[in-house]
């Protein structure tokens, strides 16, 4: 974890305070506006279309990891995020996030199902831009959070069920902290939806220790990305690691220690498996 | 299996145009399971001021994702909403 993509003085650097304006300001039009003429409406469709699809494939790719100069603020240019555990979370608010620390609503959320949740951290210079846009400010609680604060408030979004992620915005600053929930995250879903590199894997992933699984299915509930199942023959949960993300909520939720996160480098078969 | 098409009509939803704001309605949203909906700014209003529901507008964003369950044709109280495939 590199501390400089935090800092204020990369995103002054970067001159980012008018670009990430823009971005948020316009923020809920991102799927529909067209982009080299298409538009997001009927994604999946357009991405199985022979050739055209690779093409749209491809640009997006190219679109979600820019580092190009110029990049285009009304688009997710150079926005992509990874899974990362609650641990990693509280340890990036504790020591990592340039201040101020903000909690706002949720865009996706409130995007896709007209919700206003607030659960998303963000912070540094994307915080006061995002203090000047009222409908993401909650009212009447207090906005502004100090580190220990933001911390117990991420403990909280894990308990409830929420996937911890950290964002470019755009890439290589560092300035978001969100709880998603799969349909429901624009982010995730371009991922588990249609394959697009939109976020990573955490650096780990679940094992199960089949000892101790009393096959209780505490930990199915808490998957997002169905990675788990319980199997009534070996009266256990199984885990099928090529499926999941790494994001710890199922260890957190097993009375019996037997759901751990190993690095997923650790796993044969999951090297570079992001 | 082919592809579903779903239109909002604009002029049913939303009260800039007699219908409920779908800012506070979104019923839509909430009852679509693989969450096809999107609720966005106008195109063309740079800056959509949130106090202005003409600027506000529902969209069927993900049409590959949904299952043709009819929720949203029933759930939708301006009967804005068409799925077709």
């Amino acid at each position: 974890m590199n501390a400089h993509n935090y800092s204020n003085e990369l995103a002054e650097e970067m001159n980012l305070e008018a670009y990430l304006t823009e971005q948020w300001m316009n923020f809920e039009q991102v799927y529909i506006r067209r982009i080299m003429g298409v538009s997001s409406v009927g994604l999946g469709y357009k991405l199985k279309m022979p050739i055209i699809g690779r093409v749209l494939r491809a640009s997006a790719e190219d679109m979600i990891h820019s580092e190009a100069h110029g990049r285009n603020p009304v688009r997710a240019d150079g926005h992509f995020g990874q899974v990362i555990p609650l641990e990693e979370a509280k340890y990036i608010l504790l020591n990592l996030a340039a201040e101020p620390i903000i909690m706002n609503y949720c865009m996706c959320r409130m995007m896709q199902r007209g919700v206003k949740d607030a659960c998303c951290i963000n912070f540094g210079v994307l915080s006061s831009v995002i203090e000047k846009l009222p409908r993401f400010i909650p009212e009447n609680t207090k906005v502004r959070m100090g580190r220990e604060e933001a911390a117990q408030a991420a403990e909280e979004q894990s308990r409830k069920g929420r996937v911890a992620t950290v964002w470019f915005q755009p890439v290589p600053y560092i300035n978001a902290l969100c709880f998603c929930e799969v349909p429901q995250c624009g982010g995730l879903r371009l991922r588990t939806d249609f394959g697009l590199n939109s976020v990573y894997k955490a650096e780990y992933v679940a094992e199960i220790d089949p000892d101790l699984c009393q096959g209780c299915n505490a930990c199915l509930v808490a998957c997002q990305f169905g990675a788990i199942r319980y199997s009534p023959t070996l009266k256990r949960v199984l885990v099928d690691q090529s499926k999941c993300f790494g994001c710890g909520l199922c260890r957190d939720r097993c009375r019996f220690d037997a759901l751990g996160l190993v690095p997923r480098e650790d796993v044969p078969g999951l090297i570079n498996a992001y | 299996m082919g592809q579903t098409r779903i239109t909002v009509d604009g002029s049913r939803c939303g009260n800039a145009t007699g219908g409920i704001d779908p800012r506070t309605c979104s019923v839509c949203l909430r009852v679509c399971d693989p969450a096809v909906f999107l609720r966005h700014g106008a195109l063309g209003a740079e800056q959509p001021d949130p106090r202005d529901p003409e600027y506000w507008q529902v969209t069927a964003v993900w049409l590959s994702l949904c299952t043709r369950c009819g929720k949203c044709v029933e759930a939708c109280p301006e009967k804005a909403i068409r799925v077709s495939w």
